[in-house]
């Protein structure tokens, strides 16, 4: 390939026939680090016009919260056969007018294929899998919200803000747990003991931003510091069975993305690896600053990043380049990401693609209309498979129930038989029923396919068969040395 | 088999459409057959044990699990009990076709999810040591082949590189695999990924039914193709979300007690899938670890240490409950938080693949688990 797309491939999702191939790629690729970020999308797939994403698609965190809760009503109703709510059309109604996952996940794969802040959009799915939102259903709501808002529009600022703005997001604090715990010590752990209820700490969250979001295992901290997290951390809570009105008197706010409940907290300072945390609200960001600056999160993030974009094999020199801009820069991700990029343009060597990275850069090369637009997204067609099906067979996706230590980038985890007849299927599959605008032919040479590639296509035979060829040949799938 | 009422098939329908699912086969394979098989089921997230197989006859348990502990288990001596969601494997022990070992562990005493499963599949000396998996090498040393079934290759069964994995795919558009098309590609990549587009290619002469993708079915899957002539000898199954930090539950509709019957479930597919092969066959759970004896603030349990290892098969001709108790009490609690780890479960696995892959134990305890003194509990299983 040559060097545009080079780059385009390990940093970002090629470029659209579209758009203007930049000349100075690296400044380019630095530049879209601030490219504007607007959802774009197709509204049917029949469409040509790529346009920005609806607003009343993309709701706020309070509506989000409110529709959530109706959710939950509706669904008691419907346990309790009351108002109707439980025949097929109420509960399809309840479904898809509630639930966001749907939608969020289709907003999540449009604008990778249609976006034009590519470079952007990978280093968000770089964080947003550091960050593991698994949906659990209670916070299928908050997944698409916390991804836009507490990640993508994070992206220019320090790793502590987007540190403290993930822990802090319903999303998280649902998916681990956090929801449920309550400081041993706290007046709320107290009346319900006196009710002769359970009531405590959960460690789940605490446990996890040690272990994956910031220091790592290698810090060698110990359990008594992790129950010092989980203390540090008791209070955050929002309850998806309370009422707005409840939420508003237990914590004083109906922003659930601040909610910080003062008589669930663990009274005291409390020890974390050595730091002395406060009590009170302002506990969480101390713990947050402590650890986001910590020489083990530097390392342990920077070899992430690296093994994510720079190779699939990084050197120790790639690594430190990344922690040497990150602790000169005291964790600024536009330092961090500017690191990646030089390292990223700079190493010849290859980096295996993620299949849903993958399947975006195929679209994007081939302008094939495999996705279905926002006002199909609850409809079945004969012809296009619905978008979550389409992630589900890809075997990776961001509303996926998974375990909190997300996807790996080492390309070992992705080689095997199964994973590889799917990229063959995906490429049938988005001939066939994709209608690409271009052939193999004209994607080889915008993006100067080299000779091993060309070989290939050739002996392939008819047009959907150099397709398949071509997507899956080592050079589109990552494989092939610069 | 048991009578299994509705609601809870129904409720498996449900959950088993999240799971990540495994199983088995490497048609075409044939050489000198070792005695019998092995099934791994893999529990992802830490199965409480004492919530599984409760000792009720230790009087702390209702001291300090009494919302945890179902009140409905089946007895089966005067000391331990079975949670109501097994049972099929109920059923099995009453055949004398199954047996637990109670409070164990594979020595890892940390409590990260992540480090405790790359042990329990590496089974290495230390986490993320080792890049194969203990029923891999196995394999490779009985020379034979495995397939898992999901979609990412699980570190337990890698080693031998024709362990493969089968997932059925379901992707609306796409035709036959075309086998000379793939055989291009295969050669246009290098090293481990041309090996793999070829053993796509293999696999797309093979004509696979559609199968279902709940676990009883897999499972069932899994079963039939082990019990093939030359079919696969091992297989892995793997099922999520046993990490209920929330709201635990007791019973049967409970977050531990669902995972249970699904456990349940897949002894029973394998059996049936299984059918005559069931006699030479062993299937064992494995997890990373147990969860703490005290119920946290949240109705639910932190990661532990100790749990417990359900094994079946006809390779099984006494049923028992094989376990050195521990003893529930704050001092006899490990660091004063969970169930004491009294059996090394690498000594479990080795005594089941002793079994169905019939090779030395001090072969596996060198080879396979690094550790040539790993004690031989064979005689306490399969006596």
């Amino acid at each position: 390939m040559n060097e545009q797309f080079r780059v385009a491939q390990k940093l970002g999702l090629m470029f659209r026939p579209e758009t203007p191939v930049p000349d100075d790629i690296k400044s380019w690729a630095i530049k879209q680090l601030h490219s504007k970020s607007p959802a774009l999308g197709v509204s049917s797939s029949f469409s040509k016009k790529i346009k920005e994403w609806p607003k009343n698609l993309q709701p706020n965190l309070e509506k989000r919260d409110a529709m959530f809760r109706l959710y939950k009503v509706n669904r008691k109703k419907e346990n309790e056969g009351l108002e109707g709510q439980d025949t097929p059309q109420a509960i399809q109604i309840n479904y898809r007018k509630n639930l966001m996952g749907v939608t969020d996940e289709l907003k999540f794969a449009h604008r990778n294929v249609y976006g034009n802040d590519q470079v952007r959009l990978r280093f968000a799915s770089f964080w947003a899998n550091h960050f593991t939102m698994g949906n659990i259903h209670d916070n299928q709501n908050e997944i698409g919200h916390a991804i836009d808002k507490a990640i993508l529009a994070k992206l220019n600022g320090n790793f502590s803000q987007m540190l403290y703005k993930v822990t802090s997001h319903p999303a998280m604090l649902i998916y681990l747990d956090n929801i449920y715990s309550i400081g041993e010590n706290s007046p709320k752990a107290r009346e319900m003991r006196a009710r002769g209820e359970q009531a405590g700490l959960n460690d789940n969250l605490g446990r996890e931003l040690l272990e994956l979001h910031t220091v790592s295992p290698s810090a060698k901290y110990t359990e008594k510091d992790i129950k010092n997290a989980a203390k540090v951390l008791a209070g955050w809570s929002l309850e998806h069975h309370n009422t707005i009105q409840e939420e508003i008197r237990e914590a004083g706010t109906a922003n659930t993305w601040d909610m910080y409940k003062k008589h669930y907290a663990e009274p005291g300072v409390k020890n974390v690896m050595g730091k002395i945390i406060n009590q009170g609200k302002g506990g969480l960001k101390e713990m947050t600053d402590f650890l986001a600056s910590h020489e083990h999160t530097v390392m342990f993030i920077s070899s992430k990043l690296a093994e994510h974009f720079i190779s699939d094999n990084p050197n120790a020199s790639d690594i430190n380049y990344v922690a040497n801009a990150w602790r000169q820069s005291d964790g600024s991700l536009d330092h961090i990401h500017t690191a990646v990029i030089e390292r990223a343009v700079q190493s010849k060597e290859p980096k295996f693609q993620w299949p849903m990275t993958w399947l975006f850069q195929v679209l994007r090369l081939s302008e094939a209309s495999f996705l279905n637009g926002w006002d199909q997204r609850f409809e079945y067609s004969d012809s296009l498979m619905r978008n979550s099906d389409i992630f589900v067979e890809l075997g990776q996706g961001f509303w996926h129930t998974r375990q909190p230590n997300g996807y790996s980038s080492d390309k070992n985890e992705w080689i095997s038989g199964e994973m590889f007849e799917r990229r063959i299927r995906f490429a049938d599959a988005i001939y066939r029923k994709g209608k690409p605008k271009h052939k193999a032919q004209g994607i080889m040479d915008r993006i100067g396919a080299n000779d091993a590639t060309r070989k290939l296509v050739a002996n392939a035979g008819n047009q959907q068969k150099q397709f398949i060829a071509l997507m899956c040949s080592p050079e589109i799938m990552g494989l092939e040395h610069a | 088999m048991p009578k299994l009422n509705l609601t809870r098939r129904e409720f498996l329908k449900v959950s088993g459409a999240s799971l990540f699912l495994a199983g088995v086969p490497l048609p075409g394979f044939t050489k000198d057959k070792p005695p019998g098989t092995i099934s791994v089921i893999m529990l992802e997230g830490g199965m409480d044990g004492l919530t599984a197989v409760p000792p009720f006859g230790d009087p702390n348990l209702m001291n300090m699990r009494r919302d945890l502990t179902s009140t409905n288990f089946l007895k089966l001596n005067s000391f331990f009990g079975l949670h109501p969601s097994f049972q099929y494997f109920g059923g099995l022990m009453a055949k004398n076709n199954a047996s637990i070992v109670h409070a164990t562990n594979f020595p890892y005493q940390l409590r990260s999810h992540f480090e405790g499963q790359n042990l329990m599949q590496g089974g290495g000396l230390s986490p993320f040591s080792e890049t194969t998996g203990w029923l891999g090498r196995a394999l490779d040393l009985a020379k034979t082949p495995g397939r898992s079934l999901s979609l990412d290759m699980p570190l337990l069964l890698r080693g031998s590189e024709k362990n493969d994995n089968f997932y059925p795919a379901s992707i609306k558009g796409s035709g036959d695999l075309m086998t000379q098309l793939i055989d291009t590609i295969s050669m246009a990549h290098k090293d481990n990924e041309s090996e793999t587009f070829k053993k796509v290619s293999k696999k797309s002469t093979q004509r696979e039914v559609n199968i279902p993708r709940d676990p009883a079915s897999l499972a069932k899957f899994a079963g039939k193709a082990m019990a093939q002539d030359g079919g696969p000898l091992a297989s892995v199954i793997k099922v999520d979300q046993f990490d209920t930090h929330a709201r635990q539950g007791a019973e049967e509709d409970g977050r531990q007690g669902a995972r249970l019957v699904i456990i349940d479930d897949i002894m029973a597919g394998l059996k049936e899938g299984l059918g005559d092969a069931w006699d030479q066959s062993i299937v064992l759970t494995l997890t990373e670890f147990g969860r703490t004896v005290a119920v946290n603030g949240s109705e639910g349990t932190e990661h532990g240490f100790g749990s417990a290892g359900l094994l079946a098969g006809g390779a099984i001709s006494k049923s028992r409950v094989i376990s050195d108790w521990p003893g529930l009490a704050k001092n006899e609690q490990f660091e004063q938080r969970d169930l004491m780890s009294t059996i090394d479960y690498r000594s479990v696995c080795a005594a089941c693949i002793e079994k169905a892959l019939g090779l030395d134990h001090d072969l596996i305890a060198s080879e396979v688990f690094f550790t040539p003194k790993l004690t031989r509990v064979y005689d306490l299983i399969f006596s």
